[in-house]
């Protein structure tokens, strides 16, 4: 009983915050407090017609889609080298990989920023996030691909061989076909983790900011506050729609290829 | 029949791992050949040395004469049916069975569809083509394998432990459904397995395999009867070993040498005069003495084979033929084998064998059809195990039964 209590008491710990989102969001009061005085959608509206939140809006877009791309396409050579190949040192360089998944994250970002601006004098803009962000990206990346490749049978890809297809149809035949769930969901979390994510934007922004950062900027202006309850529902939202297709292809592909589910992300 | 495949001095090492030491192997065209061993023996590695997906440290492999060293796999005349058969679990059956003539040229595309349901037909899975391959249970998955590596009619179909994922039944099912099929096909098939009873079954010639290397290469019935060392017994079916002492060697047929051996029961040669014997006889199976001994000496030797004499630890003299032995077999020590169905134990009313010994009934392994017991007889170091048919009438007997058991020279095997 006790359990089930602190187990009740958990969950809204973790959730009430978000939940909080989308009630002020659709709430009748640029004030944030309770109690609630109306329904309104008048602050998406107000969203519809923000040039400079369209900008920050387009501008993370391209980036997280930069960033899943690139990301799994990394993730893809490692999960795939340390599923078939044994090399000296694997160990070692499976976990410098993924190393980035555990570093702070504001290390990353002062320390990118000074390599970028000092050491290599690049300008700002959306390719150094997109740099930084399938840097730490890829991990995640590597993570997904490594269930999806570990899981395909290293036969299947010989019986191709065996059967006259050459090294490179062999993997476009077979291989690629049964890891694609696990692409696609790496693509999806990449894709997510990218849009969401401030730190780093915040330190290697241009002149144009990301989305996150946008939100950041509103939060000096009170009266802006409900804009951003709207846009933060809109969001968590688009996250929480995009790791349920993630989980679900993620799911589909250990299916396909035959072996049993030893859990992942959700 | 040709020779298909030719290994000459394979070796493979992984690091400092010699997984295959100096193999020569000949395969035949048409034949069933096994590579039979222990996990870990290197049958597989050999097997994929054939297919082409393990290069060779050193050594040749020939396929019908021409060299495979710069050939990949996907231009081998070879086709494997994999362990865990590898079917390809996002396409249907027949897409899976058509999978290989895709690079095929020679082969029309019109004509495809038709062989596609030749193949399925031929392992009896008709009208199967349309299902997903994910769907199909173990048998038809190996089903489906053997289909998808014959359509292509390799010269040779490479098996990897193809029935070591099927229940009982169904292994024992398919073991003949495959000899069947190379027998219709005619393709040289070569099986690996750890499964000696399966090796036994399926093939024409069996080679052992003990880490990295050929224990013994013959066919079934002289790997069973005459194996040449004691891991090969052990390996395959069950042996009794005896401590043994091989006490006179003597030659029927040693005219030229002057010996008036013929008549002689070599048992009753004084010691003295025997280690004379032997001298003369190690001179006539010494290497290079053959050349000497002129034709009626060898056409003797045939007709009456050279004996040894040997002192069984507890069951006595017998007299075997030196084919029963290792090759230039001398006095002394030896392990004497005996496998449990050549022993007997003799029912009331049974008549006596040419060698008899009372003893005791030590365990009884009941297996419905044979029966195994351990029997303790005075003298010899181990329970002998014997295996006894359940014929009609015959009892089974019980723990500390009394009972004879009679045993034969000619079953006797020498290491």
């Amino acid at each position: 009983m006790s359990l089930r209590v602190y187990a009740i008491a958990y969950l809204i710990f973790l959730y009430a915050p978000i939940v909080l989102l989308p009630l002020f969001a659709f709430n009748d009061a640029t004030i944030i407090a309770f109690p609630l005085s109306g329904f309104t959608t008048e602050w998406f509206s107000a969203l519809k017609t923000n040039g400079s939140l369209h900008g920050a809006l387009t501008n993370s877009l391209i980036i997280a889609g930069c960033t899943a791309v690139f990301s799994t396409l990394l993730g893809m050579c490692a999960a795939r080298a340390a599923a078939m190949s044994h090399f000296p040192g694997k160990g070692g360089i499976t976990g410098f990989v993924m190393l980035p998944l555990v570093l702070p994250e504001i290390i990353v970002a002062v320390s990118l920023l000074v390599i970028l601006r000092q050491v290599l004098g690049l300008d700002l803009g959306n390719w150094t996030i997109i740099m930084a962000h399938v840097l730490i990206c890829t991990p995640f990346s590597i993570a997904i691909l490594n269930g999806a490749f570990g899981n395909l049978d290293p036969s299947m890809e010989e019986a191709a061989l065996d059967l006259g297809e050459s090294r490179w149809s062999a993997f476009r035949l077979v291989t690629l076909p049964l890891v694609m769930p696990g692409i696609i969901s790496s693509m999806l979390i990449s894709f997510t983790i990218s849009l969401d994510e401030f730190i780093i934007a915040f330190f290697l922004t241009g002149s144009d900011p990301t989305l996150p950062v946008y939100i950041w900027g509103l939060l000096r202006f009170p009266a802006q506050l409900p804009v951003v309850m709207a846009l933060g529902t809109i969001l968590v939202a688009l996250s929480i729609i995009l790791l349920t297709i993630a989980e679900l292809f993620r799911r589909r592909g250990i299916k396909r290829s035959g072996a049993k589910d030893t859990g992942g992300f959700l | 029949m040709t020779d298909l495949i030719k290994l000459r001095g394979v070796n493979k090492y992984y690091g400092t791992y010699h997984a295959l030491r100096d193999i020569d192997l000949t395969i035949r065209a048409g034949e069933f050949f096994s590579l039979l061993g222990p996990s870990g023996c290197g049958k597989t590695t050999l097997l994929r040395v054939i297919a082409g997906f393990e290069g060779v440290s050193a050594g040749t492999v020939m396929i019908s004469d021409r060299d495979m060293a710069n050939v990949p796999p996907n231009q081998r005349p070879t086709n494997m049916v994999f362990q865990s058969y590898a079917i390809f679990p996002h396409l249907t059956v027949a897409e899976n069975v058509a999978f290989g003539l895709r690079k095929r040229s020679d082969i029309a595309k019109s004509a495809r569809a038709g062989l596609v349901e030749e193949a399925l037909e031929m392992v009896a899975l008709g009208g199967y083509g349309k299902r997903a391959a994910h769907a199909l249970s173990g048998g038809q998955r190996q089903r489906v394998a053997l289909a998808r590596a014959l359509i292509l009619k390799p010269k040779v179909l490479l098996l990897d432990e193809p029935l070591s994922a099927l229940d009982k039944k169904m292994r024992e099912h398919m073991q003949v459904e495959l000899i069947r099929l190379q027998r219709h096909v005619g393709i040289t098939f070569i099986l690996v397995t750890h499964d000696q009873e399966e090796a036994l079954v399926m093939s024409d010639r069996i080679a052992v395999m003990f880490a990295g290397e050929i224990g013994q290469m013959d066919d079934p019935e002289t790997l069973y009867r005459r194996p040449k060392s004691r891991r090969v017994a052990e390996f395959i079916g069950k042996m009794n070993f005896l401590p043994g002492q091989v006490t006179a060697l003597s030659a029927a047929g040693e005219a030229s040498s002057g010996a008036p051996l013929a008549g002689h029961a070599p048992g009753t040669v004084p010691p003295n005069r025997t280690n004379r014997l032997l001298t003369d006889l190690m001179d006539k199976i010494a290497p290079g003495t053959e050349a000497n001994a002129d034709t009626d000496t060898a056409e003797e030797a045939a007709a009456s084979p050279e004996v040894m004499t040997v002192d069984i630890a507890g069951l006595g003299a017998a007299q075997i033929s030196v084919d029963q032995a290792p090759e230039g077999a001398k006095l002394g020590e030896v392990a004497v084998g005996i496998r449990p169905e050549t022993l007997a134990i003799l029912f009331e009313g049974e008549m006596p064998k040419r060698h008899e010994c009372p003893g005791v009934v030590d365990e009884v392994v009941y297996y419905g059809d044979m029966t195994y017991y351990d029997v303790r007889i005075k003298d010899v170091p181990q329970p002998l195990t014997i295996a006894m048919k359940n014929l009609i009438g015959r009892p089974v007997l019980e723990v500390g039964a009394a009972c004879r058991v009679a045993w034969d020279d000619r079953a006797l095997v020498l290491f």
